[in-house]
C-alpha cells in the first residue's frame, strides 16, 4: 500500500514539476504513465503496479545512461564529428553504450570472469548466490563466466566472418563496377544464386558437409551473406564510375586498383561502413542459430548460443538461465540496429520529407 | 501484353535456371565426401561384397552425372530415394511432415500479413510522430531477436507461468482444427512477431517513398480529400511494393521455420533436416534443402511476377 501511495506521490509530483517547468513532451509522458498506472493497478494488483513501475525505472535509467553517455562522446570527440553526435538521438546513444559495454566485456573477458570458461566449479544447476550470480549451468560450470567469455568467442566469430564477409563483397563489387562486361555479369549472377538459397538452409548443408571448425563456419558465413555487400557495392560503385572525374583518371592511364582506392572507395565509404552494421547483425544472428542447433562454435568453448540450447530445459521450470544468453544476443543485435538506423538516416539513404 | 507476357515469361525461366543450379549445388557438395549411402546403411563391420551389392541395388555405381539426372527426375516426381539410417523412403519421411510445416506458415502468414500491411500503413501516415517511434523501436527490437529467444520467452509466460497454451507442439491425426490452431498457437505467434516487424518496416517504407512522389503531391494540393488521395492515387502503385514485401517474406517464414520448430520440438521438416544434419542422413539433407530452396525461390518468383503484374505503366503502356 505504500509502495503504491509513494509511486503515485512521486509521479504526479513530476509532472507537476514538468509542466511548470514547461516540458511538454516530458510532461506528457509522465502524466499518461501515472494514467496507465492507474488503470493497470486498479485491474492487475500491486503487482502488476510494481511491474510497471519496475519497467518504467528501467526504461529512464537507460535513458539516463545514453544521455550521459552521448554527452561524454561529445566531451572527447573532435569538433566535426562532436556536432553529428549531439544529434544522435538516444536510441543510437543506448546502441553505442551497450557495444561499448560488450566490446569492453570481451577485451577483459579473462579479467572480468570469476572462473574460466570451461572450468566445472559447483554441482550441476546449482542455484544463484553470491558467488555464482547467475547460477551454474547443466555440468556445473559459473553462467556468469560463460556469458563474459562469450562476449569474446560469440562476438569475435560474428566480427571475422562479417569483416571478410564485407571485403569478399565490397571488393568483388568495386572490380565488378570497374572491370564490366562478362566479368560484371558472372559476379552478379553468382550472387543471384547464393541469395536464392534460404541461408539458414545453405550454412547448415554445408557445415554437415564440411565440418563445423571454426574457420570453416567463418568462411561458408562470410560466403553466404557476402552477395548482400557486393550488390550494394556494385550499386553504389556503378553510379561513380560514371563521373567525370573517373573518366578522367582512366586517361591519366591510372590502373583499376588505383581507381578503386583513391578514387571510389573514398566516395562510398558512408553506405559500406552502414551495410557493415547491418551485415553484423545478420552473421551474428545466423551464427547464433546455427550454435543453437549444434552446428556452431562447439562446447566446452563457451558461446550464446549453444548455452541457450544446454540449458533449455530449465525453462520448463519457470527458470530464466537459457533466456540470458538469448537476451545478450538480441541485446547487441538491437543496439547495432539503432546505431545503423541512425549511420542510415543520417548518409539520407532513408530521409524523408 | 505482348512486352508484359515476355517479362513473366524471362523471369519464370530465370527461375527454373536459378532452381537447376541450386539443385546442381545441392547434389554435388554431398558428392564431395568421402564414402557413399551404401557404406553408410551396413555401417563399419560391413564386407566388401555387401557393399558393393548394395550399391548397385541401389545405383550408385553409375557415374555422377548420371546418378544426378536420375536424382533429379526422381525429385520432379517426388522421389527422393531412401535414407542412410533408416532405409526408408526420404518422400514417405518428409511427406506429412512438409504438410505440418506448410500449415504453420500458412497459419503464422494469415495472422501477419494484414496486421502487417493495417500496421505499416498506418506508420507510414503517422510518420515522425512518438507513435512512429516507439514502432519503429519495437519492430527493430522484435527483428532483432533470435527466433529462439522470443520462442523461449513466450514458453515462459505463456506455457510455463500461466499455462495457457502447450510449450510442446505434439499433433496427432485425430485432433479437431480448434485443437490444432490451439497446440501450434506459441510457435505461430513467434513467426507473427518476427515476420510483422520485418514487413512493416517495409511496409512503411514502401509507402513513404511513394506519398513523397510529386503526383501525390500534386493531387494533395487540387484539395483532394486525404482517402480519395490514398485509394485512387497512391494504392494503384502501393500494390507492386506491398505484394513484394509479402512474398519476400513468406519466404523469410520458410527460414525461420527451422528455428521455431526445434524451439516447440514441432513435427515438421525444419526439425527433420535439423536431425538429419546431425545423423548425417544425406539423402534426407538434399530433400529438404531442395524443397526449402525451391519454395524460397518460387515465392521471390512470386513477388517478381506480381510486381511486374501490377505494374500499372506496363498494364497499361503508351
Amino acid at each position: 500500500m505504500t509502495f503504491a501511495l509513494g509511486y503515485y506521490v512521486a509521479l504526479i509530483a513530476s509532472s507537476c514539476a514538468a509542466a511548470f517547468y514547461e516540458k511538454r513532451s516530458l510532461f506528457m509522458m509522465l502524466f499518461s504513465l501515472t494514467l496507465i498506472s492507474f488503470v493497470v493497478g486498479i485491474v492487475g494488483g500491486e503487482g502488476a503496479l510494481r511491474f510497471i513501475a519496475t519497467s518504467a525505472g528501467l526504461l529512464a535509467l537507460a535513458a539516463g545512461v545514453s544521455y550521459a553517455f552521448k554527452e561524454f562522446l561529445v566531451q572527447i570527440s573532435r569538433p566535426s564529428l562532436a556536432k553529428e553526435l549531439k544529434t544522435a538521438p538516444l536510441t543510437a546513444a543506448f546502441g553505442m553504450f551497450v557495444i561499448f559495454t560488450y566490446a569492453v566485456a570481451g577485451i577483459f573477458a579473462p579479467w572480468i570472469a570469476p572462473y574460466g570458461e570451461s572450468e566445472i566449479v559447483t554441482s550441476a544447476f546449482a542455484q544463484r548466490d553470491e558467488n555464482l550470480l547467475l547460477g551454474a549451468d547443466q555440468l556445473g560450470r559459473d553462467v556468469f563466466s560463460r556469458i563474459v567469455y562469450g562476449a569474446r568467442n560469440s562476438v569475435g566469430l560474428a566480427l571475422l566472418a562479417t569483416c571478410l564477409a564485407v571485403i569478399i563483397g565490397a571488393l568483388s563489387g568495386l572490380l565488378a563496377a570497374v572491370k564490366g562486361g562478362w566479368f560484371d555479369n558472372l559476379m552478379g549472377r553468382t550472387a543471384d544464386v547464393i541469395m536464392s538459397v534460404p541461408s539458414l538452409i545453405f550454412a547448415l548443408l554445408m557445415l554437415s558437409i564440411f565440418g563445423t571448425a571454426l574457420w570453416v563456419i567463418v568462411i561458408i558465413v562470410a560466403v553466404i551473406y557476402s552477395p548482400r555487400v557486393f550488390r550494394l557495392t556494385r550499386a553504389v560503385a556503378g553510379n561513380i564510375v560514371v563521373m567525370d572525374y573517373i573518366e578522367a583518371a582512366k586517361l591519366r592511364g591510372e590502373g583499376d586498383w588505383h581507381l578503386i582506392r583513391k578514387e571510389i572507395l573514398p566516395n562510398s565509404t558512408a553506405p559500406l561502413i552502414a551495410e557493415f552494421g547491418l551485415e553484423f547483425c545478420f552473421v551474428f544472428l545466423l551464427i547464433a542459430g546455427l550454435s543453437f542447433l549444434g552446428l556452431g562454435i562447439q562446447p566446452p568453448t563457451a558461446d550464446w548460443g549453444s548455452m541457450v540450447r544446454e540449458n533449455a530445459t530449465l525453462i520448463s521450470f519457470g527458470d530464466i538461465t537459457p533466456l540470458i544468453p538469448a537476451g545478450a544476443i538480441a541485446l547487441l543485435t538491437v543496439a547495432v540496429n539503432f546505431v545503423v538506423d541512425w549511420m542510415l538516416f543520417r548518409s539520407s539513404g532513408l530521409k524523408e520529407v | 501484353m505482348g512486352d508484359l507476357l515476355g517479362l513473366v515469361l524471362k523471369r519464370l525461366g530465370l527461375g527454373l535456371v536459378t532452381l537447376l543450379v541450386v539443385s546442381i549445388l545441392i547434389f554435388f557438395a554431398v558428392e564431395l565426401l568421402p564414402g557413399d549411402t551404401a557404406q553408410q546403411i551396413l555401417g563399419q563391420g560391413a564386407t566388401e561384397e555387401t557393399v558393393r551389392a548394395l550399391r548397385e541395388q541401389l545405383g550408385l555405381d553409375r557415374p555422377m552425372v548420371v546418378r544426378y539426372f536420375d536424382w533429379l527426375s526422381g525429385a520432379i516426381f517426388l522421389d527422393f530415394g531412401v535414407s542412410a539410417t533408416s532405409g526408408e523412403s526420404v518422400t514417405a519421411a518428409i511427406g506429412p511432415r512438409f504438410a505440418n510445416t506448410l500449415f504453420l506458415a500458412c497459419y503464422a502468414a494469415v495472422i501477419a500479413v494484414p496486421i502487417a500491411i493495417f500496421l505499416g500503413v498506418l506508420v507510414a501516415l503517422f510518420r515522425n510522430t512518438v507513435f512512429d517511434r516507439v514502432a519503429n523501436v519495437l519492430t527493430l527490437t522484435s527483428i532483432s531477436s533470435p527466433e529462439f529467444f522470443l520462442g523461449y520467452i513466450l514458453i515462459l509466460y505463456l506455457a510455463v507461468k500461466t499455462s495457457l497454451f502447450p510449450a510442446i507442439s505434439s499433433l496427432s491425426a485425430d485432433m479437431t482444427f480448434g485443437e490444432l490452431l490451439h497446440r501450434t498457437f506459441l510457435p505461430a505467434l513467434t513467426l507473427v512477431l518476427v515476420v510483422t516487424a520485418h514487413m512493416m518496416r517495409m511496409t512503411r517504407a514502401a509507402i513513404i517513398n511513394l506519398l513523397s512522389s510529386p503526383y501525390i503531391e500534386m493531387a494533395r494540393l487540387k484539395g483532394m480529400p486525404p482517402f480519395k488521395v490514398i485509394t485512387q492515387h497512391a494504392l494503384p502503385n502501393a500494390w507492386a511494393p506491398i505484394i513484394n514485401v509479402v512474398a519476400l517474406h513468406l519466404a523469410y517464414l520458410i527460414t525461420g521455420v527451422v528455428l521455431v520448430e526445434v524451439v516447440f520440438v514441432y513435427p515438421g521438416v525444419g526439425q527433420l533436416l535439423v536431425d538429419a544434419v546431425s545423423k548425417r542422413d544425406f539423402p534426407i539433407v538434399q530433400a529438404c534443402c531442395l524443397i526449402f530452396a525451391a519454395t524460397f525461390i518460387l515465392l521471390n518468383l512470386a513477388a517478381d511476377v506480381g510486381t511486374i503484374l501490377t505494374n500499372p505503366r506496363l498494364r497499361h503502356p503508351k
